[in-house]
């Protein structure tokens, strides 16, 4: 097929952008989205000119690295799946697709269809880990979880950290990245013992570089590891326990 | 932190950033305003369900509707003093009317600002809904100003002519309902906010659920539910009052 491209070209973070239009021919539809990049750039390094810079790595939906943002929606056309697998199947042969960074105030743009994403890590450091020095390695049945809590964790455990439910906010809100780690970690028995402080400092670090939640639901449409609508409403949850609760 | 703590204080792990991000540091955090706003839309929306009811009473005449409307003057009297109820109530829900909308303002400016100038495609029932949030809630606050001059007020040029303001224990509510919806531009504005409202009643009971913290399926469930069978009859009982005077059903 024959697929006409529209993509986002920046030299460097501040730097002014614009859009590239390109035309491929002889595209399978069976490829994905990133595929089709592959096929621009081995195009634009034939001719010379300097290739689209776009991350990835696994392209089998488990890392986390890929996105971008086509047709204004992140990762692409189809819900809850991540650039990587989003086929080209789904556009007509000759039809135009407007390829650009996962957008959000707080991934500013490094390169071409590169964002930093670090703000995600940022979430991380404040509270998305376990820092319980818990000794050595425990007896694997010395704390009993019950099997729905833990695959309830395993569900929330799910995110990949790759940044879409950010770009697909209307508010740039990061409360489905932020609510499925916590949702994770309060589940289970050693990471819930820090349950009260990590939910403070993620919500504190939340509000610092991210928007307010107003229930778009858009999220939750994009996140590609399927992270339920409920890890929102667990940011407050969340948030609104440990304030209730007595200090420790 | 405590000694009893099983963690030391500090949990941030890995180097920090090398590129300083762009960081908002000052005012009331978004989860206290957002949860600000699901308690004081849950006043007002107990308001607006109390109201529908006293509202239905126009359909059992004149003297239901004034007798009503002169109770709620002496509610609870002599225990509390004429009007103290009504006061009370009124006090309470301008205070919470200020807080929501307040609220609103800044959760809506601080979106915008994170979403960076970035073009958004909003796909789906829930996210029109969160859309329609804000241009509701705007609309809903001038029906609110012009409702109260009309029939609370009666200042003209809003009200009717010839408005009647209660006087020691007789009031002329029906009396001027009807004369404010004999005029048509009243009467269908009326009938448009109650739309407006239905739609904030029902999108706002899904987001109280998840501004409260809501998680289970039943709580999710049943507060969506709540707010839709409560959107409806306002839509249907409120509604149906100026469609009634339109159509010289009561008069």
């Amino acid at each position: 097929m024959k697929l006409t491209v529209q993509v986002w070209r920046q030299a460097g973070p501040g730097a002014p952008g614009r859009f590239e239009r390109h035309v491929v021919d002889g595209i399978e539809p069976h490829l994905s989205v990133l595929e089709l990049l592959d096929a621009l750039n081995e195009q634009l390094i034939d001719s010379g000119a300097e290739p689209v810079a776009f991350e990835s790595d696994c392209r089998e939906g488990i890392c986390g690295a890929c996105g971008v943002t086509v047709d204004g929606e992140a990762h692409g056309r189809e819900d809850n799946v991540p650039s990587c697998h989003q086929r080209l199947s789904g556009y007509a042969d000759g039809s135009i697709l407007r390829i650009e960074p996962l957008r959000a105030g707080a991934f500013p743009v490094v390169r071409d269809l590169i964002v930093d994403r670090g703000a995600l890590d940022d979430l991380i450091r404040a509270g998305g880990h376990v820092a319980v020095d818990a000794g050595t390695a425990p007896d694997a049945d010395a704390l009993p979880v019950g099997e729905e809590r833990a695959e309830l964790a395993l569900d929330f455990a799910a995110c990949i950290g790759c940044g879409a439910c950010v770009a697909a906010c209307p508010n740039g809100a990061a409360h489905l990245f932020a609510g499925s780690k916590l949702m994770h970690l309060s589940l289970l028995p050693l990471p819930s013992l820090e349950r009260q402080r990590r939910v403070v400092a993620v919500v504190d670090e939340l509000e610092e570089l991210f928007g307010p939640c107003s229930n778009y639901g858009e999220c939750a449409r994009a996140c590609p590891a399927g992270i339920p609508l409920t890890a929102i409403a667990a940011v407050n949850h969340e948030r609104l326990l440990a304030g209730l609760q007595r200090r420790l | 932190m405590p000694s009893s703590s099983p963690t030391s204080s500090v949990i941030q792990v890995g180097p920090p950033s090398p590129v300083p991000r762009e960081r908002r540091h000052r005012g009331v955090p978004s989860w206290s305003l957002k949860t600000a706003m699901a308690i004081t839309g849950a006043i007002w929306a107990a308001f607006v369900a109390i109201h529908l009811f006293g509202n239905l009473k126009v359909f059992q005449g004149p003297d239901a509707f004034n007798g009503y409307a002169a109770w709620l003057r002496a509610v609870f009297y002599p225990f509390f003093p004429k009007e103290m109820v009504l006061w009370g109530l009124r006090v309470v829900l301008v205070i919470a009317l200020g807080v929501h909308v307040g609220a609103a303002a800044i959760v809506w400016a601080r979106g915008r600002r994170a979403r960076g100038g970035h073009r958004v495609t909003l796909r789906g029932m829930r996210s029109w809904g969160a859309w329609l949030m804000p241009v509701t809630g705007v609309v809903l606050l001038a029906f609110v100003t012009v409702h109260v001059l009309d029939l609370t007020l009666g200042l003209a040029p809003v009200a009717p002519e010839g408005f009647a303001h209660p006087e020691a224990g007789v009031a002329h509510a029906y009396g001027n309902l009807i004369a404010s919806f004999q005029r048509p531009w009243s009467a269908w504005f009326y009938v448009a906010a109650m739309v407006l409202l239905s739609v904030h009643i029902a999108k706002g009971f899904a987001n109280l659920a998840a501004d409260l913290g809501a998680m289970g399926r039943r709580w999710r469930a049943t507060l969506s539910a709540v707010g839709g069978l409560l959107a409806v009859a306002v839509l249907l009982g409120n509604a149906a009052i100026p469609i009634a005077v339109q159509m010289g059903w009561i008069a």
